[in-house]
């Protein structure tokens, strides 16, 4: 009887160890958030993002980003204004009009297909907010929005 | 009359000309790569970062960086997530970090010849809301019309209020973490 008793509390002793082991194991390897994968919190013009932080950063800041990182996947439309790469060779492409002061600056995920895109283009990218647009002082420049993890979902060629 | 006129267009000129040469002085760099490492007997960190904005005025030597913190990207979840979050460099709060600094050996630098300089940089590196003063070697090299900055910055993460005093943190993250910057002009 005092054996079954011992064998019985063993076994959930054991149990409740892995799962305990594998709940720990999971949270230190967890994958990171697949953007794409995940609901988009907004959707706007890629004019109306930067305008917003033009206004008012902090609450703009407080809106889009998140204490973890995980900040708001937003769904931008705007003109192509440039195209380069970065010195990961991902695509980088700048949402912005003519004129303005600053626009929104979308790395691209590999093996996007953007050889069918020219400036003047309108597209849709979908992506993950990194940092607000303003100017700074001691760059003597307008920063633009940051936007990476991004896919083309959308174009109008013009 | 016609004299007024001639040195109102001299003077048009001149302010033009000044204008213009303001603007090509100033190297932008929107092409760069920030990576981040920490070493321990434990384990040792890495995250990279490829959002860096830089600037330099060829002729006062003022440089300067500017880093979004959420672009680091690390290899595990968990660790980005830590890294961004409040108790760490709380980056929803201190987006970006930023390096105000200048070239205080620029007579040495010809931003017009080919070759590799070292510069020595001094400045106010801002982390975390905290501003504390650095001096660092950068390597500049100048190729035609592109000019590339290397330069290593070392970091001792609790003057810049970055702490850990306890748990895996403060076993697994160095005292003294090392960033090393690299930023294409043209």
């Amino acid at each position: 009887m005092k054996k079954k008793i011992l064998k019985r509390g063993l076994i959930v002793l054991i149990s409740g160890l892995v799962i305990v082991g594998g709940i720990i194991f999971y949270m230190f390897n967890q994958p990171h958030r697949d953007v794409q994968a995940t609901k988009a919190d907004y959707k706007m013009e890629a004019v109306q993002l930067v305008n917003e932080y033009l206004k008012n950063a902090e609450a703009s800041n407080e809106k889009y980003l998140d204490e973890e990182g995980e900040s708001k996947i937003i769904i931008v439309t705007g003109t192509i204004s440039e195209m380069s790469k970065d010195m990961n060779s991902q695509d980088v492409i700048l949402l912005k009009n003519e004129g303005d002061k600053a626009g929104v600056s979308c790395t691209l995920i590999k093996n996007e297909n953007i050889s069918n895109l020219k400036t003047g283009d309108i597209i849709t990218i979908k992506g993950v907010i990194r940092a607000g647009a303003g100017y700074d002082e001691d760059l003597e420049l307008y920063e633009d929005v940051i936007m990476e993890k991004c896919k083309i979902i959308k174009t109008i060629n013009n | 009359m016609k004299k007024t006129i001639l040195s109102i267009a001299i003077a048009g000129i001149l302010v033009l000309s000044s204008a213009f040469s303001l603007v090509g002085n100033k190297l932008v760099s929107k092409s760069g790569h920030v990576n981040f490492f920490s070493h321990t007997a434990v384990e040792d960190i890495s995250a990279d970062n490829y959002k860096l904005v830089s600037t330099i005025e060829t002729d006062t030597g003022k440089m300067v960086f500017s880093v979004p913190m959420q672009g680091f990207e690390f290899e595990k979840s968990l660790m980005q997530k830590h890294f961004n979050s409040s108790k760490f460099l709380n980056t929803k709060k201190f987006p970006k970090s930023k390096f105000v600094g200048n070239i205080t050996n620029l007579s040495d630098i010809d931003f017009e010849k080919d070759g590799t300089y070292t510069a020595n940089v001094s400045g106010e590196l801002t982390i975390h809301g905290v501003t504390k003063a650095i001096t660092e070697d950068a390597s500049i090299t100048v190729a035609g019309a592109k000019v590339t900055v290397d330069v290593e910055m070392s970091i001792t993460l609790a003057d810049y209020n970055i702490a850990f005093k306890k748990g895996k943190p403060s076993t697994n993250i160095a005292k003294t973490v090392v960033a090393k910057i690299k930023a294409e002009y043209n």
